[in-house]
C-alpha cells in the first residue's frame, strides 16, 4: 500500500486533471454559443445586403418595437460580427492551451500510476 | 466539432472496453444529430406556416375584413385588416423589416430551402454515424462471444 504522501499526491494530480478538463468543456460550450450567435448574425447581415434602402427596419428592444435608421443596423451588425470573431479566436486559444495542459496532466497521471505499480507491495 | 481523427482504426485491434466507449460517444453523437435534426425539421415547419398565413392573409381582396387576433392561444380579439401590402418580418437578433408580402413569401421560400439542404446534409451524417455504430456493435459482439468460452 502506497503511503499517504504519495495517495494525497496522486489525489491532488486526479483533482488537478478533472478540473482542466471540466474546465475545458466550459470553453467549448462557449465556443458553441458563440457560434450559434455568429451564424445568426450572418443571416441577418446577408438579409441586410439584399434589402432596399429605403426598407423600413426596426429593433426589437424589450416589448417595443423602435424604427431604425437601416445604415445603423448594418453598422451595428458588421461590429457584433467583429466582436464574436474576436471572441471566437480568444476561447480557441484558450481551447488550446486547456487541452494542451489537460494533456500534460494526463501523461503525468498515467506515469504516477506506473510508478505506483512499480512499488514492490509490502 | 467531433473529436473523430481522420486517421482509420481498426476496430478488430481494439479492446471490448475501447469499443464500448466509441459506442457510447456514437452514441451521444447521434441523439445529438437526431435532436439538431427535429430541430431543423420544426423549424422549416414553422416558416412553411408563415408562408401559407401570408399567402392566405395578405391579398387585395382582404383589405377591411374583420379578423380574430390571437393574444394567447386561446384568447382572441377582434381586428380589421387595414394594410395587406406590408408585413413585419422577423430576420433575427431582435431586428424586424417591414417587407411587401411577396418579399416576405420570398424571405420564408428562402429559409424553407436552406434548411432543406441543411436537414439533407444532416440526413447523410446521421447515415454515416448509424453505418459506423453498427460496426462497432458487430465487431463488439463478435469480441465478447469469442472471450465468453474463457470466462466461463
Amino acid at each position: 500500500m502506497a503511503d499517504v504522501a504519495t495517495q494525497s499526491a496522486y489525489e491532488k494530480l486526479g483533482e488537478e486533471y478533472r478540473k482542466t478538463q471540466s474546465d475545458l468543456s466550459a470553453y467549448i460550450e462557449a465556443r458553441q454559443k458563440l457560434e450559434s450567435q455568429l451564424q445568426e448574425n450572418k443571416i441577418v447581415q446577408k438579409e441586410f445586403s439584399i434589402l432596399d434602402d429605403d426598407s423600413k427596419v426596426y429593433k426589437l428592444i424589450g416589448p417595443v418595437l423602435l424604427p431604425q435608421d437601416k445604415d445603423e443596423a448594418v453598422v451595428n451588425v458588421d461590429k457584433r460580427l467583429e466582436y464574436i470573431e474576436a471572441e471566437i479566436r480568444r476561447i480557441e486559444t484558450q481551447i488550446n492551451d486547456t487541452r494542451a495542459k489537460s494533456e500534460k496532466k494526463r501523461a503525468e497521471l498515467i506515469s504516477f500510476q506506473a510508478q505506483l505499480q512499480e512499488r514492490p507491495r509490502s | 466539432m467531433s473529436s473523430d481523427q481522420p486517421k482509420t482504426v481498426d476496430l478488430t485491434a481494439l479492446s471490448a472496453q475501447q469499443l464500448a466507449d466509441v459506442k457510447s460517444q456514437l452514441e451521444q453523437e447521434l441523439e445529438h444529430l437526431s435532436q439538431s435534426f427535429q430541430k431543423l425539421r420544426a423549424a422549416q415547419a414553422k416558416f412553411k406556416e408563415c408562408i401559407g398565413t401570408v399567402e392566405k392573409t395578405f391579398k387585395p381582396e382582404n383589405k377591411g375584413k374583420s379578423i380574430l387576433v390571437p393574444l394567447t392561444s386561446s384568447l382572441y380579439v377582434p381586428g380589421v385588416i387595414e394594410d395587406v401590402e406590408a408585413v413585419m418580418v422577423d430576420i433575427g437578433t431582435g431586428y424586424y423589416v417591414e417587407k411587401k408580402p411577396k418579399d416576405a413569401i420570398a424571405f420564408y421560400e428562402n429559409k424553407v430551402s436552406t434548411l432543406q439542404k441543411n436537414l439533407v446534409d444532416l440526413e447523410a451524417i446521421v447515415n454515416g454515424k448509424m453505418g459506423n455504430l453498427r460496426m462497432v456493435e458487430e465487431v463488439l459482439r463478435q469480441k465478447v462471444m469469442s472471450s465468453a468460452p474463457n470466462v466461463a
